[in-house]
């Protein structure tokens, strides 16, 4: 109780350092130049305080016009209560109204996913890369693909891909659909050309039967190979962890270092700006100020400053077992990751306003990788599927 | 097929709270609250501007790619409030370049 209650006090003043923290820094990374003494001041919402900016055309043909900073209500401390209410695990898996779950897809589509026939040279399947054993991703710092080629960026973890937006690091698909045949023909991945892999499949006589019992009208082609992948990837959800114990009630659930972590996730070190509620992710593009040529989400938006290097955010559910991290593989250890974000990265005009140096002390650093490790389930081992002949 | 919203001359007070797909932009305003555009969609007059503001806690980024009615706000912090006029009349997909959620069309009518 004791320990409760000084963790709610901490996070009570925390919130309100983190407001000025970010304003603090929105003012510095502004080239508008925001007058820092009326933001937040106001308590009404819509009270226009001054104007600062001045009319400028960003690119295009739309005006941009000038830039006011308006009073926000100021934010009520947040009690450690409600704000852990925001982490509760959902109830059920959502699946689209295109591709809604039958456990005949959900099957087939787990044999699609472990099945190394899906290559071109057929040593290689979904799971290479997006091993159950490394928490669906695959250990490396980058993925390895046709040939034994590296690839430019780490193979991400599936888990929880239910949820998602976007797809991939640099979130050029919309579907896990879509998604699903991008690898697969990819000629640095599986580089299996589509007609090639449905003859292939189609000479499997066990494959004719799922897919007609999966998909009795359709059939075997393309789509409906990619609804059973993505169907049975939605079905891949991290367990309960002692995190989701603690946030269901049992207070013993996770030490009071990690309680101290979860506190300063949510406050000072801005974490929960992007890895936000029970998945860790708000799925955001961020450039966190990794060293990297990589121009990332700007491929898809070229003309958005802030797209360069930015990457979508990763949840963070079975954190501990998915380095090495970042988009490329490039810190071994949660306690550099940490380090990293402590420190800020490059400063480059792409660089997220959130990222900048949080002057955390070394007791906050380690309270913030104790929170993490308490992210990890104790997962049930997956079975490997019977495949098809 | 969302409902449009239509962006009316008017400047009677909407309290946030009643903002939805179907309410009126009363003030021209679309709201960013929650990761949220406070609108689906918004029918306005070309030349008329409409103001984006940041009623969030964390940056956000409006833009748009829509070929003649390009814009990008950058990294607009919590607390500042933008105009974007639009010049050519159509459809614009207007987005928040850091967070996939949010999105709406304007309909930029002459
Ligand atoms: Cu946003």
């Amino acid at each position: 109780m004791l320990a409760r209650s000084s963790v709610r006090g901490v996070l009570t003043m925390m919130i309100g350092a983190l407001q000025s923290s970010v304003r603090e820094h929105s003012r510095g990374a502004s080239a508008r130049g925001f007058r820092r003494s009326v933001l937040f001041s106001s308590a009404a919402a819509t009270v226009f305080v001054g104007i600062i900016g001045c009319a400028s055309i960003t690119f295009g043909a739309a005006i941009v016009g000038r830039t006011r900073h308006v009073g926000l209500n100021p934010q009520p401390a947040m009690e450690l209560d409600v704000l852990k209410a925001k982490y509760r695990r959902p109830a059920f898996i959502p699946f689209p109204r295109e591709n809604p779950y039958t456990p005949e897809k959900a099957s087939l589509g787990k044999r699609l996913f472990f099945d190394t026939r899906l290559s071109l040279s057929s040593s290689q399947s979904c799971a290479s890369c997006h091993s159950p054993g490394f928490s669906w991703g695959d250990g490396l710092s980058v993925g390895v693909g046709h040939g034994m080629v590296k690839l430019g960026r780490r193979s991400p973890s599936i888990v929880n891909t239910a949820w998602a937006t976007t797809f991939m690091w640099d979130g050029r698909w919309e579907s896990l659909e879509e998604q699903a045949l991008d690898p697969i023909q990819s000629a640095g991945e599986l580089n299996m050309p589509i007609e090639r892999l449905m003859d292939r499949l189609a000479s499997v006589a066990g494959y004719k039967l799922l897919f007609a019992a999966a998909f009795p009208d359709e059939g075997m082609n393309p789509k409906t190979l990619a609804d059973a992948i993505a169907t049975y990837e939605r079905t891949v959800v991290s367990d309960h962890a002692p995190f989701d114990a603690w946030i269901e009630g049992a207070e013993g659930a996770i030490p009071e270092q990690a309680k101290r972590g979860f506190v300063i996730f949510n406050t000072k070190g801005r974490c929960a700006s992007c890895h936000e509620g029970w998945s860790f992710t708000n799925d955001g593009f961020h450039d966190i100020g990794i060293p990297s040529d990589d121009p990332g989400r700007a491929r898809q938006l070229p003309q958005i400053t802030k797209m360069n290097h930015a990457f979508k955010t990763p949840g963070l559910r079975e954190i501990v077992r998915r380095g090495p991290y970042m988009h490329n593989g490039s810190i071994a250890t949660l306690e550099e990751v940490v380090e990293h974000y402590d420190q800020g990265g490059i400063d480059r005009p792409s660089r997220s306003d959130l990222i900048g140096p949080l002057g955390l002390t070394s007791q906050e650093k380690v309270d913030l990788v104790a929170f993490l490790s308490t992210l990890t389930s104790n997962a049930a081992a997956t079975t490997v599927p019977v495949l098809p002949r | 097929m969302p409902r449009l919203a239509l962006v009316a001359l008017s400047i009677a007070g909407v309290a946030l709270g009643a903002l939805s797909a179907v309410a009126l932009v009363a003030d021209h305003t679309v709201h960013q609250q929650g990761r949220k555009f406070s609108f689906q969609s918004a029918i306005i007059k070309k030349g008329t501007p409409l103001t984006f503001v940041n009623d969030d806690t964390v940056p956000h980024n409006v833009a748009s790619t829509t070929k003649g009615n390009e814009f990008d706000l950058g990294s607009q912090p919590p607390g500042a409030s933008t105009d974007v006029t639009f010049t050519e009349a159509g459809e614009v997909q207007v987005i928040c370049a850091i967070h996939p959620r949010m999105r709406m069309m304007v309909s930029v009518r002459d």
